[in-house]
């Protein structure tokens, strides 16, 4: 590895920071074209109803469009080889019918967004209100409506994964641990909402669609098929994005939308999300419900788990994956990294009347932790020892890697019990244990509960064929070009947003090439300059991208090492690249004099070798399943047990994600997903009336976490490069959020031991609190 | 439309406005300067933070008309602050900012933290940014960042 400060391994500042210092970031809103039309959305504010009829008032002609009027928009609609998956279309426009409140029924257009949203206001729209489904777990078999109409019951899918005999480990425990979970329906809600500029370039025969997005690529493949258009004539641009964490990695309706107006219209239209509308419209996650039991021996040993898993799916799915990933990987994750030797998990995905279901850092994982992790737990407490002990004694173990757990997941190695001691010590347990005992002047109880699992990333072809999916995110791509000068410009099919992948791919470019990473230019994002790729999610982008720089880069170097030995008059094997030069024994020559010779002076190459320096390159992992990155968390929390307030004092991170590219990036990644998981674990929920309305609509009443709740997180590495993948390294961009919700429930959970309440639902707002300590000691006044 | 005359990062601007036009999508819309983000346009995230006569205010809450005659910073301003030149050396020096769409509000807010004298502690510095949400960071890095910054300059 490189050790001169800027290549793989080197904490290097980070070159996509001055622009936003300076507020010179050019996110979607940003963009300014002359003669730009606003468009604001007509959206359902019924649940589900039958839309008898639209009228348009005279001053919205031609400025209002229905479905009617774009009779080029064909449906969205996701394939799935999976047996049994049910694939609702879904028109961008409403057409007969709504089916989540938000769903968009018109587009109208005005010189601002306010005359925009005014027009939208002076529609019209006649309703007959059909009955929500609003209730998952008991509405999925079917109820007096289903939610599409031609099906026999709500259900997108529904599977049992299964393996050993579960019956034999019920048959065989000494200790029984049944419980019920619940993770509450959330937001991902970046920062940035999303947003599209779309316009039409007749010199180039093409629709240009600015989107804030993570995956431009597919995007512009589902852009073409639902527009019936050549992929030639889109063009599809994500430029800064404010953020994305998995909501943004799916095609749109407003997308589609805006891309059909553009070929209708003679000037370019924009979109601009505002908080409400993403609250209510853009991916929802999580949502939930779980009952589970834990057979265990006498000493807390696992030796089965049975579950039953019911995710509220919403109404629609999005393209591609559709709704069928999220109970999926559930099921596969809720094993944790335990060497449990039987399980059943029987998982439903279920159509409500509810914004869709889309992916959000961790995809499933937080609540598998959050159930397995509590369930370790509880089996600790009814065997009596404490919860690591119990945690350690069922970790896969070094000498058993590669190890396989009964959910399916193939970890590829490390050392999952000494993430737990590190993060012990990371928290100073025996120093908080001593002030538990002690107790708080105050009243306030401390707790501390932990959280171990393995994160699944840089998953390629073989696991999302396993999945059944349509589109098989497998590989990355990489176009390295060094000009006439000796600058470089790396092409990825990825997209960065916020991740620091500008910087980060410029070191791996750097410790093959030899060169300056402040010499290279990194382009994403945008399906004109790039070669295609699928975009970043599934903690992918650094392992795959990563890998197709390296490769290309080595191509390049190649090709240097070959013109350079020839105009230093020797063999090749005698060069070497390095310092942005090509040495041999007598001399060296800079990458810049054998740039011009490649382009300006290509009488000095050597026979048989083609002008330019450009390369691609693809690269997909040696295994097709996936890295397996690894951690503990651990949480200390104080809880009021008057008002139920949860104040978390410490908060660590143990974590092995292989070999780090930017060890400083890693541990940005590592605190945003961990303040994330926080969120998830204590303050953000959407909930649903009966009827199918959603109760929050604001930064107000949908809680964000802030600066002054959260704890500074403390983060510990251990290192156990994968065989797999250039360096060694794992992807870990999701892990942070996965944990926190399972740690501090934990940590709650032992803070009001004494009063025997726990809380087994997320998040963990005060109200929940209070309900348990209620429901506790009601429990024990009738024992 | 209602005329109005603002001072913004220095120079006086005449501009005719609909009375419900926000000092947001003013300065973003019609002056151009986009370094002012909108992520709630409810009062709450803090992303388009601007100082009007030398206090933070929430641009997306207030009209551009209620702003006549008035001196508006924004993020392209600040040109020889010494505050914000040290805060933003210390952001990029301690990663406090992934997506950047935080960032211009939370150095215009954290700027005012250290002037008035309340950047001394993390929980000062902490309890003093209650009002700008980062989505991306986990604020660590941006406690340290404005701390470190505070240090640099003690008496803003």
């Amino acid at each position: 590895m490189a050790d001169e400060g800027y290549g793989v391994g080197a904490s290097l500042l980070r070159r996509e920071d001055d622009r936003h210092l300076h507020g010179r970031g050019q996110f979607v809103s940003d963009i300014k074209l002359p003669g730009t039309m606003d468009v604001a959305f007509l959206r359902s504010p019924h649940a589900h109803a039958r839309i008898r009829s639209i009228s348009v008032p005279p001053e919205g002609r031609g400025r209002v469009f229905t479905a009617a009027d774009l009779p080029r928009v064909k449906p969205i609609r996701v394939t799935s080889h999976s047996t049994g998956a049910k694939s609702p279309p879904w028109p961008p426009l409403a057409t007969d019918k709504v089916r989540y409140v938000g769903e968009a029924i018109a587009a109208c257009i005005a010189p601002s967004r306010g005359e925009a949203e005014d027009l939208a206001n002076a529609v019209s729209v006649e309703f007959e209100v059909l009955e929500a489904v609003v209730d998952a777990a008991r509405d999925m078999r079917g109820s007096r409506h289903t939610v599409h109409e031609h099906w026999a019951d709500n259900l997108y899918i529904e599977h049992v994964l299964q393996g050993g005999d579960i019956d034999a480990a019920a048959r065989a425990a000494e200790i029984v641990v049944t419980r019920e979970f619940r993770m509450q329906r959330q937001s991902g809600a970046p920062l940035e909402c999303r947003g599209v500029l779309a316009y039409r370039d007749h010199r180039l025969d093409e629709v240009v669609l600015y989107a804030s997005t993570q995956t431009p690529h597919t995007v512009r493949v589902a852009l073409a098929e639902i527009l019936d258009l050549e992929e030639r004539c889109i063009r599809v641009v994500a430029p800064d994005v404010g953020g994305g964490f998995g909501p943004k990695a799916r095609l749109y309706p407003e997308e589609i939308i805006l891309a059909a107006l553009a070929l209708e219209l003679d000037h370019p239209v924009r979109w601009i999300e505002d908080r409400s509308e993403h609250l209510l419209t853009a991916a929802h996650t999580r949502d939930h419900h779980y009952k589970v039991t834990a057979y265990a021996d006498g000493r807390g040993g696992i030796l089965g788990v049975d579950a039953e898993i019911v995710v509220d799916a919403g109404a629609y799915g999005l393209w591609p994956q559709g709704p069928y990933h999220e109970a999926g990987m559930v099921a596969r994750a809720l094993p944790g990294p335990y060497t449990i030797p039987n399980y059943r998990a029987k998982h439903y995905t279920v159509a409500t009347n509810k914004t869709p279901l889309g992916p959000y850092r961790g995809v499933g994982r937080p609540g598998a932790c959050f159930v397995i992790e509590r369930l370790i737990d509880e089996v600790a407490r009814a065997v009596g020892r404490e919860p690591n002990e119990v945690r350690v004694m069922n970790l896969a173990r070094p000498e058993q890697m590669p190890f396989t757990t009964i959910g399916g997941m193939r970890l590829d190695g490390g050392n999952y019990a000494e993430s737990v001691r590190l993060c012990a010590e990371l928290l100073n347990i025996p120093a908080i244990r001593v002030r538990q005992q002690r107790g708080e002047p105050d009243g306030r109880m401390i707790g501390i509960g932990f959280a171990t699992f393995a994160e699944q990333t840089a998953h390629g072809a073989a696991e999302f064929a396993a999945r059944g999916a349509s589109i098989i995110p497998g590989f990355e791509s990489c176009t390295a070009r060094i000009l006439t000068d000796g600058s470089i410009v790396l092409m990825v099919g990825i997209q960065s947003h916020g991740q620091g992948l500008e910087t980060a791919l410029s070191q791996v470019a750097a410790e093959e090439l030899g060169i300056n990473p402040a010499r290279i230019s990194v382009r994403h994002g945008d399906t004109e300059s790039t070669a295609f790729g699928f975009g970043t999610f599934a903690s992918r982008s650094m392992v795959m991208s990563g890998g197709a720089v390296a490769r290309a880069s080595r191509m390049l170097r190649d090709k240097l090492c070959r013109i350079g030995a020839h105009l230093l008059q020797c063999d090749i094997a005698e060069v070497r690249c390095a310092d942005g030069v090509v040495s041999g024994p007598q001399g060296s020559v800079s990458i810049g004099e054998i740039a011009k010779v490649a382009h300006l002076r290509m009488d000095g190459l050597p026979p048989g070798v083609d002008p330019l320096l450009d390369a691609t390159a693809t690269y997909e992992p040696a295994i097709g399943t996936g890295v397996y990155s690894y951690a503990t968390h651990g949480a200390v929390v104080a809880v009021d047990p008057e008002t139920g307030f949860v104040e978390l004092i410490d908060f660590a991170v143990a974590e092995d994600c292989g070999t780090m590219v930017n060890p400083m990036l890693v541990e940005g990644q590592i605190r945003g997903g961990v303040v994330q998981g926080i969120g998830t674990a204590l303050y953000e929920e959407i909930p649903y009336d009966e009827t199918g309305q959603p109760l929050v609509g604001t930064l107000a009443d949908y809680l964000m976490p802030g600066a002054a709740e959260m704890p500074a997180i403390k983060i510990g590495h251990l290192h156990t490069p994968t065989p797999h993948t250039e360096y060694g390294m794992k992807g870990m961009g999701e892990g942070g959020a996965v944990a926190p919700p399972a740690a501090i429930a934990n940590a709650v959970r032992d803070a009001l031991a004494a009063i025997g309440a726990e809380i087994n639902e997320t998040p963990i707002s005060p109200r929940r609190v209070l309900a348990a300590i209620k429901r506790a000691r009601e429990a024990a006044a009738k024992a | 439309m209602t005329a109005v005359r603002l001072n913004i990062n220095g120079k006086v601007i005449a501009d005719d406005v609909p009375p419900r036009l926000s000092l947001a999508d003013f300065l973003r819309e019609r002056r151009n300067l986009t370094g002012t983000h909108l992520g709630c346009e409810h009062g709450v995230c803090g992303a388009c933070t601007v100082l009007v006569d030398g206090e933070p205010a929430r641009s997306c809450l207030m009209l551009a008309v209620a702003c006549d005659e008035r001196d508006v910073a924004t993020i392209e301003g600040f040109a020889a602050d010494r505050v914000i030149e040290a805060l933003r050396r210390n952001f990029h020096q301690h990663h406090a900012l992934q997506c950047g769409f935080c960032t211009p509000g939370m150095l215009v807010t954290a700027r005012d933290l250290i002037l008035r004298g309340k950047a001394s502690s993390e929980r000062e510095i902490r309890e003093g940014l209650a009002g700008n949400i980062c989505r991306c960071t986990g604020y660590t890095n941006i406690v340290t960042a404005i701390a470190e910054a505070a240090k640099e300059t003690p008496h803003g």
